[in-house]
């Protein structure tokens, strides 16, 4: 289990992420807005890459790309001086860590990977052994938020009681790592305590909570009925919970549940009434921030507006 | 032992004479997999969301490995996972369906099954190459596309003025002095790709062993190649299986 | 004292293969030969026959100094020391150099396996040259017994102790002996394939203690301190006030009148008793007694409604906690075990569903005397179950014992009594349904790998599944219960219970379900593979039953500390031995048996306290007894009495009437803290001096090595795990056992830099039982400051804690620090 207190403020490398900046990107703004006012201290570099997850996990990239890469990108982080790297997407979280833990114990992988640097001239990549600690160097950035609960309930200015709202975490978070998980991994509660400080009322348990997301890499693309079907499951259980605010962690499991909700809608004739949003995201909503200027909002599928009028957001 | 094709990445599939060795050699998997140790108490099953949907269970892709049955690389369940990793958080013996599986994907690759579902993806390197991100790839894009509707379309076509807006910089393109396409030079990802692109437009060879033991497998296989033709097309959903496994059984 | 070669011999053991299949013998014979020294091997030298050869050895060829390669020596290093005192040779002219967990199996190199075999057996040769003759101690027994913990273990421990004529005390922390069985209402016979009263069973053994003349017993009482060793442990004990006088006449006539309702830990915290109750109707002592934390009057209200109920005046505010202390013999721990916290496995509902229990409320919920007086419901059916019930603390509603109030006037004032009192299951205003399904789940929190599980098998849970399946079959045939199971383990005459309970229709599901999910109807649903058939499942249930995993009981972590003896790593104390010594602790005179020993069942506890008090009484009975360990010995013609050394941390060493510094043997540790003090060099530990050090330093170093000085408690049997454990480290790690790093002083570093060390290691026992935790900060400081005075070299000092679990982490420390030493070489 990861202590809380290890969590640290200082030298975060906020990772961007490709899905947060391709669908989703009031998710980075939100959350720049937020680690800004709780005094956090994060960088953001460009020459920071995809971390490979969607390629990883459609099997079309191998282990050693995948590694590579992840090496690439901690000597960016190192370089910069923002060796803390903090994702935004729980498959990078996951990809790095792994990267990591793979370059650390496996000198055969890591001398290989080394050996392209060199070849190729990459001479300033070359990883040794040590250089990143799995445990200590990677963070989501929902743990980071959780490290500042209190600040944030002070900050919190949106009135959310009442609201029924309900956290889906994401798979890769706390299911492949699932050593290193603030809590018990069975029942991860990071979100549900941040929404829980900034004031909504929220559903700690509802059935199928830790059914994933239903995205499945390639079971959306190649799969979609059996990977829409997931879906349903879980935002059936979340209308059977009466859940109107669904928070999550994930550009992809965001793309699954905000995306493919009114698909869902029309491919099953079912209706919901949950609206989606990324806990960066409702952060920086209960502290005050514009919803389409911070949030971002106007990127979303399934329109938030009737939910801003409700907490008095707009 | 069957030989190794130029392709094969020795990391993810090193060379062994049972599929669980390679699992448990494959950097794919965790140091400690339990795969040995596999009790079938079918926890992992009960768990998987790909079990709850269709059939497969993997438990019985465990079980399978640890007969050694090769005729799993063919199976067509093994590409049903969700990589959600359900089964790894739940084994009581630390193992990890989810990264065998993994592994089983790589070593089919290896033998020219399932091209096409990477051909799908397969845009994914270059663009990865050229931009240092990711994005959806062409045919998974014309779907969302048709599913998603004008509100995304549109929004799509607005994303830098959103950007913008939102104070990021316009596209999402990140600077990596062409040090991202030499990586996938040296890892001989796009050689991989190369055989990826061919394998999804004709047999890939295999073999002989293989085609002995498997031929009517690789029959199908090639069947599929082209079926899968659609890929550059109009893709649709046909990908799914035919069968979509039932609803759990109510007792 | 130099021995010609001729006189020395090294004796080998295969080891059945341990030993030889990695350590090429015939050159470690080889090598040693040609230093002159006699060398033998032998399959197993632990065998008679192998004891033979060592004693016919000695005998033929008069040796004078033995040095024997086998398995570590806290395994059979007794056994050696016996076979060469039968051979008339002083215990200290043997050595025994590790070659089993410290050489064979952590050298996965043949080549290098044999090469630091000869170093170490080289060490203890150059050792030898340099030992004088220990004399042994002998120490007087005391006669007495103490069993801590009341259970059946306990109860069963004191009986046949007290029946052997062994005075015995019986102390127990809770008012009531009884223990666990107490609360499980019924259990299963294998034979006439039924189940049971529990109660009916205990009762007569617990009335049975309460009035044997050679028991004490002493109830509300934790033992503090343990102090001595050796058949002469002096214990403190703390007897909490219970506020009653022994004159109460459980009349229970105060608690009717109680206005407290308070939690009742024995029936699993349901509300149903007051402040002032006794623990169940078959308590014994037979004496009420007062929760200081709930009573008003003893949180400064006034209320004293019992003082002015009870007839016999026993009501007493004032008593105070009693401190005693007792000289006893010999000590069997059997504290017992608690049950899992099935809320860490989440995804089975436990603390979030009501409808989820563990076996334990069931089993409470079963009993006649529990929080449902024998009713199966739903909890969620129940809300007013812990308000109606505030009379279940006076067990009135009890089948089998006469309840004390059933022949007094029962006061009118009480307005819960008249409902409760005449209850019967017809009567109730609405008879919550009886849950039609019943889903178990076993091996909850047992056999599981992952984070908050423990790897072993909890033994009793199928069985105790099984009972329960059977039980609620009979009462309530209409009920369908399914048990979820991964392997149904029914060993010995067990099997004939289960194939029974299978005939009465109980379902068996073999899968390990993923989840319990609850419905709106607080009806839940268990998700589970039928593995058999391949089908995924979601069984309904009413109630779901958890299995939940047996560790050790807070009670039996906390007397493992304040006896000081070894745990496992779950926190269970631990056996000497699996199969030989399965109630020995690691130290001498204390013995351990039931739940806090392991998981069991009744009948394996049973088995097992009767065997720990007959080692508990042979022990006592082998008077006067001779001690083995080491000690520090005053040589008293450096010493100038300074007294200096006084200042030992276990008060071990004073002085004479003579003015001599003497040592008490049964205080002293050997930990070696004096030698540090003494600037004289007038006191060493026998065993540990700095010319032995010197010498085994000498001969097991070579350039580049890593030396590590192993204190000989939980650091050595942690370095002996890592053996166990088949993990490695390179074999240029030389470990030579200390009694405490406090006997390695500068002169002995340095000593060791010259003869090769590359770097050195302490390896100490963590401050996590009272000798350590006085040791550990001593050694601590005592490393600090050797590595300032090192100055430079300084940086070559390492110090290491070493948790017995923490083989892997030692071993990973080992193989860092010896890669050093090679590069430096």
């Amino acid at each position: 289990m990861k202590p809380i207190e290890t969590v640290p403020d200082q030298k975060l490398l906020l990772f961007k992420s490709c899905m947060v900046g391709q669908e989703y990107p009031g998710v980075e703004a939100a959350t720049r807005y937020v680690f800004d006012r709780l005094g956090v201290d994060w960088f953001i570099s460009e020459e920071q890459s995809c971390c490979t997850g969607i390629g990883h996990y459609t099997d079309l990239f191998e282990g050693l790309t995948t590694t590579a890469i992840a090496a690439r990108n901690f000597a960016v982080a190192r370089k910069c001086g923002y060796p803390n790297i903090t994702c935004l997407c729980s498959t990078c979280y996951a990809v790095n860590k792994e990267a990591c833990e793979l370059l650390n114990t496996n000198d055969e992988v890591r001398e290989k990977v080394n050996s392209i640097f060199r070849e190729k001239g990459l001479d300033e990549l070359v990883y040794e052994k040590g250089d990143m600690d799995p445990r200590a160097n990677f963070y989501h950035a929902v743990e980071i938020l959780l490290s500042k609960v209190d600040k944030i309930s002070e900050s919190s200015v949106l009135d959310f009681s009442g609201i029924r709202a309900a956290a889906h975490h994401a798979c890769h978070y706390y299911k492949v790592k699932y050593k290193d998980v603030i809590g018990n991994p069975e029942n991860p509660q990071l979100i549900d305590d941040i929404a829980a400080a900034c004031g909504a009322d929220i559903v700690r348990w509802y059935e199928d909570r830790t059914l994933t997301c239903g995205m499945g890499f390639s079971q959306l693309h190649l799969n979609k009925n059996t990977s829409l079907q997931v879906t349903k499951a879980k935002l059936d259980s979340l209308k059977n919970a009466g859940v109107e605010l669904m928070i999550h962690m994930c550009p992809n499991c965001h793309i699954q549940y905000d995306r493919y909700q009114p698909v869902i809608e029309k491919e099953f004739g079912v209706e919901y009434d949950t609206v989606h949003m990324n806990i960066g995201q409702f952060v920086a909503l209960s502290m005050g921030a514009d919803p389409y200027k911070v949030c971002g909002f106007q990127t979303h599928s399934v329109p938030l507006e009737g939910f801003l009028e409700k907490v008095g957001a707009i | 032992m069957m030989p190794l094709l130029p392709y094969v990445n020795e990391y993810d599939t090193p060379e062994c004479e049972t599929l669980a060795e390679t699992a448990k050699r494959s950097i794919r998997t965790p140091d400690s997999l339990g795969l040995d140790r596999c009790i079938q108490c079918g926890a992992c099953t009960a768990s998987c969301p790909a079990a709850r949907f269709t059939d497969y269970s993997p438990r019985q892709l465990v079980k399978r490995v640890l007969e050694n049955d090769w005729s799993l690389l063919e199976d067509e369940s093994i590409w049903s996972c969700f990589y959600c990793y359900s089964c790894n958080l739940r084994c009581p013996r630390n193992n990890s369906p989810v990264t065998i599986v993994q592994v089983l994907r790589q070593m089919a690759v290896n033998r020219g099954i399932g091209l096409e579902k990477l051909a799908y993806f397969v845009e994914i390197g270059e663009y990865l190459a050229e931009n240092g991100a990711s994005r959806v790839p062409g045919p998974g894009l014309k779907n969302m596309e048709r599913d998603l509707g004008e509100r995304w379309t549109g929004f799509k076509r607005d994303l830098d003025s959103v950007r913008a807006e939102l104070g990021l910089s316009p596209g999402d393109v990140r600077d990596t002095k062409g040090e991202i396409r030499a990586i996938l030079e040296g890892t001989g990802y796009f050689e991989r790709e190369k055989w990826i692109r061919a394998g999804t437009g004709r047999d890939a060879e295999l073999p002989p062993e293989y085609v002995s033991h498997n031929s009517p497998g690789h029959e199908k296989t090639g069947a599929e190649f082209k079926k899968n033709d659609c890929i550059k097309g109009d893709l649709s959903f046909e990908t799914d299986r035919d069968c979509s496994g039932s609803e759990a059984l109510i007792v | 004292m130099t021995v010609p070669p001729e006189k020395t011999a090294v004796f080998i053991c295969h080891c059945s293969g341990n030993i030889s299949e990695h350590v090429d013998i015939k050159a470690v014979k080889k090598a040693l030969k040609a230093e002159g020294i006699s060398v033998f091997d032998y399959e197993y030298l632990c065998s008679s026959p192998g004891q033979d050869l060592i004693k016919n050895k000695i005998a033929e060829k008069a040796l004078e100094r033995v040095v024997i390669g086998s398995c570590t020596s806290s395994k059979h290093g007794l056994l050696f020391k016996k076979c060469v005192r039968d051979a008339g040779m002083n215990r200290a002219m043997l050595e025994i150099a590790n070659l089993r967990e410290q050489c064979a199996w952590v050298h996965p190199e043949k080549a290098d396996a044999t090469e630091k075999a000869i170093t170490l057996l080289r060490g203890k040769l150059k050792r030898l040259g340099h030992v004088e003759p220990l004399q042994d101690i002998k120490v007087d027994i005391s006669p007495h017994a103490l069993v801590i913990g009341g259970g059946i273990a306990g109860i069963t421990a004191a009986l046949n102790l007290a029946d052997n004529g062994v005075p015995t005390h019986l102390v127990e922390k809770d008012s009531s002996i009884g223990g666990q069985m107490a609360k499980i209402g019924k259990i299963f016979s294998p034979d006439k394939l039924a189940e049971e009263c529990a109660m009916c069973s205990l009762s007569p053994l617990m009335n049975e203690v309460a009035a044997h003349p050679k028991i004490t017993l002493l109830t509300r009482t934790e033992v503090e301190a343990v102090r001595g060793s050796v058949g002469n442990f002096t214990v403190t004990l703390r007897k909490k006030p219970g506020y009653v006088r022994d004159s109460c006449t459980a009349c229970g006539r105060c608690s009717r009148v109680c206005p407290v309702l308070v939690e009742n830990e024995f029936n699993c915290g349901h509300k149903d008793k007051t402040a002032i109750s006794m623990r169940f109707s078959q308590s014994v002592p037979k004496t009420y007694s007062i929760d200081p934390d709930h009573c008003l009057q003893l949180n400064g209200k006034t209320c004293e409604k019992c003082a002015e109920a009870c007839r016999a005046g026993a009501i007493d505010f004032w008593q105070q906690a009693e401190v005693l202390e007792l000289n006893v013999g010999a000590v069997i721990a059997a504290t017992g075990f608690k049950e899992y916290d099935a809320s860490l496995k989440t995804q089975y509902g436990y603390g979030i569903f009501e409808n989820v229990l563990t076996q334990m409320e069931l089993a409470r919920m079963l009993g006649i005397n529990g929080p449902t007086k024998g009713k199966l419901v739903r909890l969620s059916d129940t809300c007013n179950l812990d308000a109606g019930n505030s009379s279940v603390g006076n067990s009135t509603t009890d089948s089998f014992n006469a309840p004390p109030n059933a022949f007094t006037n029962v006061p009118a004032n009480d307005p819960t009594l008249n409902s409760s009192e005449s209850s019967s299951d017809n009567e109730n205003l609405s008879d919550p349904p009886v849950p039609g399904r019943i889903v178990m789940i076993q091996c909850v929190g047992s056999r599981d790998e992952k984070a908050g599980g423990i790897p072993y098998c909890s033994r009793y849970c199928c069985m105790a599944a099984l009972k329960h399946a059977s039980l609620i079959r009979k009462k309530y045939p209409d009920t369908e219960i399914t048990i979820c199971y991964i392997d149904m383990r029914a060993f010995g005459f067990y099997e004939n219970y289960y194939r029974a309970v299978q005939d009465m229709g109980v379902s068996f599901v073999r899968g390990r379900p993923a989840e319990v999910v609850q419905k709106s109807d607080k009806s839940l649903i268990v998700r589970v593979e039928d593995t058999l058939n391949q089908k995924i499942l979601e069984l309904p249930a009413d109630l779901v039953v958890l299995s939940a995993a047996m560790l050790p009981s807070s009670g039996t972590r906390e007397i493992a500390g304040v006896l000081n003896v070894s745990q496992d790593e779950t926190g269970f104390i631990k056996e000497r031995h699996s199969k030989l010594k399965p109630v020995d602790s690691s130290v001498d005179g204390i013995f351990v048996c039931g739940t806090a020993q392991g998981p069991k069942d009744i009948t394996d506890t049973i088995a097992q306290a009767g065997l720990a008090a007959a080692r508990a009484r042979a022990f006592i009975a082998d008077s006067p007894k001779v001690l083995v360990h080491e000690l520090a010995s005053i040589n008293q013609l450096t010493c100038t009495g300074c007294g200096d050394c006084l200042s030992c941390p276990f008060d071990a060493l004073s002085f004479s009437e003579s003015g001599r510094v003497v040592v008490d043997p049964l205080l002293c540790t050997g930990c070696g803290y004096c030698t540090e003090i003494c600037e004289k060099g007038a006191v060493q530990v026998a065993g540990f001096t700095k010319s032995q050090l010197k010498a085994e330093i000498e001969g097991v170093l070579e350039a580049g090595d890593l030396l590590g000085f192993v204190n000989s408690g939980i650091s050595s049997l942690t370095c002996d795990n890592i053996g166990n454990s088949v993990l490695s480290y390179p074999s240029n790690v030389k470990l030579v056992k200390v009694s405490t790093g406090l006997v390695v002083d500068k002169e002995l570093i340095m000593h060791a830099f010259r003869h090769g060390a590359a770097s050195v290691l302490f390896v100490e026992d963590p401050p996590d039982n009272p000798r350590a935790e006085v040791i550990f900060p001593l050694a601590l400081r005592h490393f600090e400051k050797l590595k300032e005075e090192l100055g430079a070299d300084g940086s070559r000092l390492h110090f290491k804690k070493a948790y017995v679990p923490n083989t892997k982490g030692l071993a990973g420390t080992f193989t860092n620090l010896a890669r050093e030493g090679e590069m430096i070489r």
